[in-house]
């Protein structure tokens, strides 16, 4: 329930989510809102700064961040070294084998198990990938394989019996308690990145074994024990999710520690300091003051927005693109401000495009040099800010090329020529082209091209409409084909589509997170990676490659400058926007830092309980007139009836 | 008697087999699972990851008995429907059973006080409208219910939260509770929306059937005994419009259990219209498909319980 | 110049239909008295519908060229409504209230100042013109979809009732397996798999409306056919075919039209709802609804277009409504008023 006084005064802080998480299991969990939950229960080795920018990585549980070193054959090490007296949250699967015990302690060995996981073919981990580079990873779960089709019985052991006897990883060695060596095959500094997301958290083994979903218990989908500052307490995936604040956490168990990942920190922006962010009273406090977080499913924007407004959520955070706010010119509305609300943004790591697909004989790249201006004239027209405008309330930036701000590589002085809106030198380019005035000389009529989109929604089919009207400019018939998502699939896979609409979100502050979608290697069509425009060019290829094993020095960035030369003449994507994290919240709720990524921030949030819970009493008062007021009607109809009624009984 | 309930039952069966059918055919020839699969793992998804799925839920199979004989999906189908067997959801894994369970109670909380509330405030309009038929009152009836019924339901919710929730504060907007001493604020308003968006065409229809009732013999004759109107009206015709009402009454109680789509969605009830909804918009089609098998069911067993006890009632019927 | 579109045939179809119904209604005397009744009952509703028919015509033919449409070079390729051509070149770039003669956010001046009587929509389109067009839409939903459901089920009804065992039992059969899936669960799902074009969505409305219709057509046969002049009929060797054309679906004529007047709100309300599911026709009232959803969450609210398109949609389902029951009375001897 929403409590219309909130009785127990505890710390809570009250927040929405639209859909049900699918996964509670880190290895599997992969998309932001499932992330939001289990961020604030499971802690990772490393974790990212809370204020600094661009995105910097801090100790978590493990003591410092750890160096490549570089090994004999070109393979790198790195070496984690965990804190002492870490423990794991309470939870019964701890009683298996030890009648009274209810946690235990982390361990180098839990980390381990947590990778060799990832590498099980039966746990189905999205990030297989690029936890490949760890030496022996794939031979794991090859071994596991073949064990458990030649013995049943072995497949019938809990997993961590299974790990044991196929032998371990074998770049994954236990030094000591506490101590735990990584060896990858060649270098990938963005190792380090992955590290600091869910994949990777320790997850005790007596939590995989009793969490199986069998005889009534949950499976790890649906349950979660971790070590992080909140453990679950109430999973109703439909409707709501509680978590309590974990006493075992080590941010509350030893603050004298002052361990960066449960600590206020001290340094930020420069815009920090105006927003609050480093007042003098938080600043090196233990983390983790909100004692309780009590997220509620409302699945319709109006309800959920107003809810905000009588207080009783305490953010609005801004999960679908389309949440349009109280936000005018980029400011809060008056009568926002008013009510004690605050807004902060942040970009988020992420990039909206227009993609073509370089297969098609059209637009793609067996079209030649016709096809490569047509793709520059439909880029030539495309105003990304009018379009911000519109429909997010000027929220986000248009963009350049495909990385954002935060990221290394992203220069604010970049101009793309093909991203400045310019309809005369489009409609050259397209003369040019063959199509003078949009007209294609073979059928006599516009040219007409497909723009798919799997967003069916009225709300959603206004954005395509809206490039489109661009292209119609040109005289360029653009045909908007709104398609189930199946069946947008399926012409994907087909290679049927011409252009289509796509957003990335960034899964760790790094250009080759983003530039990897244009590689070959990725496309499509031909490995069904996330390459969608299927663009295939040898030059990017190889200066991708040289771009991804390097760190971030002077040489790393001329090659994402050639990179982006590349994609500047080509014309795969039309780059949109990157999009701006806007979150609403009340103003009793403190020390609210919107982070683009999804990481866990709540534990540095503080919450002024005695504030809201006035406010929600004021602004809630009912408005009682309208009941007498229908009272009234009601007897006035209804008595003359009744008295014909009488009248004709006698 | 027996053999006409035995041919009922039988029809009943093979209704539910062509239920089943016109899914299959709708679910699995007309769709791809490496679509659902991609839905359900992301788009990040490798191919190695589709194909292991695929195989988890066992959509790897040949689709017709022809094909793969016992193994194939058709026949997995059947057994797995008949054997209330729903296996798990096609987005989170989840098994299907556990959703229906936790789905129920916040369903029948919204749909049955909504349901028995309406029935009444139907009943006792209509019969209040059909008590002044041809007068003032009638006419302004009927055109009230005519409006009522001309407005979209998304319009009453809409119109409902913003006037009510919103600006008069009475209830919260929206939101659920499964304990009951607070649950009912939060029914209050999606209950009343749903009464007030039926009210019409209920109030149309029964004051249809008792206006008919009025013109037979047996209210002419209880006239020349020198019965009052009013006690006509209550006591006479609503007794004999009971048949009309109970038919309408039987085939609207199994949907009581399948929830209302777009309430439960509205005013964030956790029951089993909004855990459809979210099969719809997650294109998680083995909770549809189940959603859809478990409403004609219902549907069917309701219709079978009327048509015996009409025969129970009736010795007409039997013999037809 | 293309004069015919494809979608200028359909209507060009329905007009055809609905007048040589009206000319063949016109010939009997029950129907010349159903026309008298309801125009002195109901004419303000009748001029309601006819209002909308109107527009809806007005927005269905179409034709090449000789239009302005501002920046929109396409626009001088395609065929146009002389709806569209009326609203041409009225184009803003973004909200604006009723009558406003600024921009709603930005506050930029409007290139007409106080000509947009709805306001417009984010895309800067005239409301007002989009609501008329939506006119179109649902007569299209509910013409289209009676055109596909009615004759199926007459099809399906008659013959069922007509000749009876086996071809009862199939149909029976069909339409019983139809009738226990739940309504509003079996059209999403149909067109979830069939696609959302205008087609396929009348498609799907049709699949799910045409049981009631059918099990109706197939009882009333069922009666007509151990009528005196039926059974003489046949005595007399008829034909079959000559007998179901002659005295059964004449006969039923006067079901099909309440069908049709009742079924059609019905249909344009399953639209809406399937707008919202993000399922619906593009240009309907339900999806300007749907749009509007996010819209009243502005503050200050953007209200116009739920506005517009909830009056335009009540306002048409009100006027059907009143038809649809006026002609239920007049044709169905049950409900009619006794005389007092």
């Amino acid at each position: 329930m929403i409590p219309i006084r909130d009785p127990t005064r505890v710390a809570a802080f009250y927040a929405a989510f639209a859909e049900a998480p699918k996964s509670l299991d880190p290895a599997v969990a992969y998309n932001v809102s499932d992330h939001a939950i289990i961020g604030n229960i499971f802690d990772t080795l490393l974790e990212y700064h809370y204020l600094a920018r661009p995105y910097t990585l801090i100790p978590g549980l493990a003591v410092a961040v750890p160096q490549a070193e570089p090994q004999a054959g070109g393979r790198v090490r790195y070496h984690f070294e965990l804190r002492d007296d870490l423990l794991f949250q309470e939870d019964p699967c701890f009683a298996r084998g030890h009648p009274n015990r209810s946690t235990r302690q982390l361990v180098a060995a839990d980390v381990a198990f947590a990778l060799a996981r990832l590498g099980d073919p039966a746990v189905n981990s999205p990030v297989i990938e690029p936890f490949s580079h760890i030496v022996g990873l794939r031979q794991f779960g090859e071994r596991l394989q073949r064990a458990r089709r030649s013995d049943a019985r072995f497949a019938r052991l809990p997993p961590h019996e299974q790990y044991t006897r196929v032998g371990p990883i074998e770049g994954v060695r236990v030094v000591d308690t506490l101590g735990l060596d990584i060896i990858l095959a060649e270098a990938y500094p963005q190792l380090l990145y992955w590290f600091a997301m869910p994949f990777s958290a320790p997850i005790p083994w007596e939590a995989v074994a009793h969490y199986d979903g069998r005889d009534g218990r949950p499976s790890l989908a649906d349950h979660a024990v971790g070590s992080g500052p909140y453990r679950l307490t109430l999973y109703d995936k439909q409707a709501r999710i509680v978590l309590e604040r974990n006493e075992q956490w080590y941010g509350l168990r030893h603050p004298e520690w002052r361990a960066p990942g449960a600590t206020y920190p001290a340094v930020g922006e420069a815009r920090d300091r105006a927003a609050g962010l480093l007042d003098p009273r938080v600043v090196g406090r233990p983390l983790a003051s909100i004692q309780r977080i009590d997220w509620r499913r409302d699945k319709e924007p109006i309800p959920l927005f107003n809810k905000f407004l009588q207080g009783y959520y305490d953010a609005a955070g801004v999960i679908r693109e389309s949440f349009d706010k109280v936000i005018r010119e980029e400011r809060l509305s008056p009568e926002m401000t008013a009510l004690g609300v605050r807004l902060d943004k942040s970009v988020i790591p992420a990039i909206y495009y227009i993609g073509f697909n370089m297969d098609d004989p059209l637009v793609g790249a067996r079209g030649g040099e016709r096809s490569r201006l047509l793709r520059q004239a439909m880029s030539l027209v495309v105003d990304a800010r009018e379009y911000l405008r519109l429909f997010s309330n000027g929220r986000g930036i248009s963009a350049q090329s495909p990385l954002p701000p935060g990221i290394y590589g992203y220069e604010a002085s970049y101009r793309n020529p093909y991203r400045q809106v310019d309809v005369t030198r489009a409609a050259a380019l397209l003369r040019q082209a063959g199509y003078p005035g949009g007209v294609d000389p073979g059928t006599g009529k516009p040219l007409r091209l497909t723009f798919d989109s799997s967003d069916t929604t009225a709300q959603g089919l206004l954005r395509y409409r809206f490039f489109v009207d661009a292209w119609r400019r040109l005289g360029l018939d653009v045909q908007i084909a709104a398609t189930t998502y199946n069946q947008f699939q399926q012409k994907v896979r087909e290679g049927a589509y011409q252009l289509f609409l796509w957003g990335w979100v960034a899964d760790y502050p790094d250009p080759e997170n983003f530039l990897f979608l244009l590689s070959s290697e990725m496309a499509r069509s031909r490995s069904g990676g996330p390459n969608t425009a299927n663009f295939a060019d040898p030059n990017f290829d190889r200066l991708f490659l040289a771009m991804k094993a390097r760190g971030n020095d002077a040489e790393r960035l001329a090659l994402i400058r050639q990179l982006r030369t590349v994609l500047e003449r080509e014309r795969p994507w039309i780059e949109l926007f990157h999009p701006e994290d806007y979150t609403l919240f009340h103003g009793w709720l403190q020390q609210v830092k919107p982070t683009g990524m999804a990481y866990p921030t709540i534990k540095y949030r503080t919450i002024d309980v005695a504030q809201r819970a006035q406010q929600r009493r004021r602004w809630n008062r009912p408005v009682l007139w309208p009941v007498y007021v229908l009272l009234a009607l009601t007897l006035a109809i209804a008595i003359p009836g009744v008295i014909t009624f009488f009248r004709e009984q006698q | 008697m027996l053999t006409y309930v035995v041919r009922r039952l039988l029809h009943g069966c093979v209704v539910v087999l062509g239920v089943l059918l016109f899914l299959f055919l709708l679910f699995f020839t007309l769709t791809d699972p490496d679509d659902i699969a991609r839905r359900a793992l992301g788009e990040k998804a490798l191919p190695a990851v589709i194909a292991q799925w695929k195989a988890n839920h066992g959509y790897d199979r040949p689709l017709w008995p022809w094909r793969g004989g016992r193994d194939s999906m058709l026949v997995e189908h059947y057994r797995r429907m008949l054997t209330f067997d729903f296996g798990r959801s096609d987005t989170d894994d989840a098994p299907i059973v556990d959703r229906l369970r936790h789905g129920v109670g916040p369903s029948l909380a919204l749909t049955v006080p909504m349901f028995v509330i309406g029935l009444l405030l139907s009943i006792v309009l209509a019969l209040f409208v059909a008590f002044f038929r041809e007068t003032y009152i009638d006419r302004m009836g009927v055109l009230l219910a005519v409006l009522a019924m001309s407005l979209s339901v998304l319009l009453y919710i809409i119109g409902a939260q913003y006037v009510i929730g919103k600006l008069l504060r009475w209830f919260p907007i929206s939101g659920f509770d499964a304990d009951p001493r607070v649950a009912w604020r939060f029914l209050a308003l999606p209950v009343l929306v749903g009464v007030a968006a039926s009210l019409g065409g209920d109030v149309r229809f029964y004051r249809t059937v008792f206006v008919e009732e009025t013109g037979r013999d047996y209210v002419r004759t209880a006239r020349a005994k020198g019965c009052g109107e009013g006690r006509i009206m209550w006591v006479h015709v609503l007794r004999n419009a009971m048949i009309p009402i109970l038919t309408h009454v039987v085939l609207a109680v199994p949907f009581l259990f399948t929830g209302s789509l777009l309430l439960e969605s509205f005013f964030g009830i956790p029951g089993l219209g909004s855990l459809t909804v979210d099969a719809i918009n997650g294109n998680d089609f083995s909770t549809l498909r189940t959603m859809v098998y478990l409403g004609s069911l219902l549907f069917v067993g309701g219709q079978i319980l009327t048509d015996i006890s009409y025969a129970l009632v009736d010795p007409r019927v039997r013999l037809s | 110049m293309q004069l015919w579109s494809a979608s200028n045939l359909v209507v060009a179809g329905l007009l055809l239909a609905g007048l040589t119904l009206l000319l063949i209604g016109r010939r009997h005397r029950l129907w010349r008295e159903v026309f008298v009744q309801l125009r002195r009952r109901r004419p303000l509703a009748l001029l309601v519908v006819a209002g909308y028919v109107t527009v809806a015509l007005l927005d269905s033919v179409r034709w090449v060229g000789g239009v302005d449409a501002g920046g929109d070079v396409v626009a001088q390729h395609e065929a146009r409504s002389v709806l569209d051509r009326l609203f041409a070149g009225r184009r803003e770039r973004s909200y604006s209230a009723p009558l406003a003669d600024r921009e709603f956010y930005g506050h930029a001046p409007l290139r007409h100042p106080g000509g947009h009587l709805l306001g417009t929509d984010i895309l800067g389109r005239d409301v007002l013109l989009l609501t008329l067009k939506g006119a179109r839409v649902a007569l299209l939903i509910g013409g289209l979809t009676s055109l596909i459901a009615i004759p199926l089920a007459l099809l399906f009804g008659v013959s069922a009732g007509y000749w009876g065992r086996r071809i009862d039992d199939g149909v029976f059969f069909v339409m019983s397996t139809l009738a226990s899936m739940p309504t509003l669960l079996l059209l999403i799902a149909l067109v979830m798999v069939l696609g959302r074009s205008t087609v396929a969505v009348c498609l799907a409305l049709a699949v799910t409306s045409w049981v009631g219709f059918c099990r109706l057509a197939r009882g009333e046969t069922f009666k007509l056919r151990e009528m005196d002049y039926v059974q003489a009929a046949r005595a007399l060797g008829v034909s079959d075919l000559r007998i179901l054309l002659r005295h059964i679906v004449p006969n039923l004529m006067h079901l099909v039209v309440i069908t049709f007047v009742l079924m059609f709100s019905g249909l344009v309300l399953s639209e809406a709802i399937l707008s919202w599911l993000g399922l619906g026709i593009e240009g309907s009232w339900g999806q300007m609804i749907d749009q509007a959803r996010d819209e009243l969450s502005r503050d200050p609210a953007i209200w116009w277009n739920l506005a517009a398109a909830g009056v335009a949609l009540f306002t048409l389902l009100l006027a059907v409504n009143f038809v649809g029951d006026a002609v239920r009375d007049i044709l169905d001897p049950r409900t009619r008023r006794e005389p007092t």
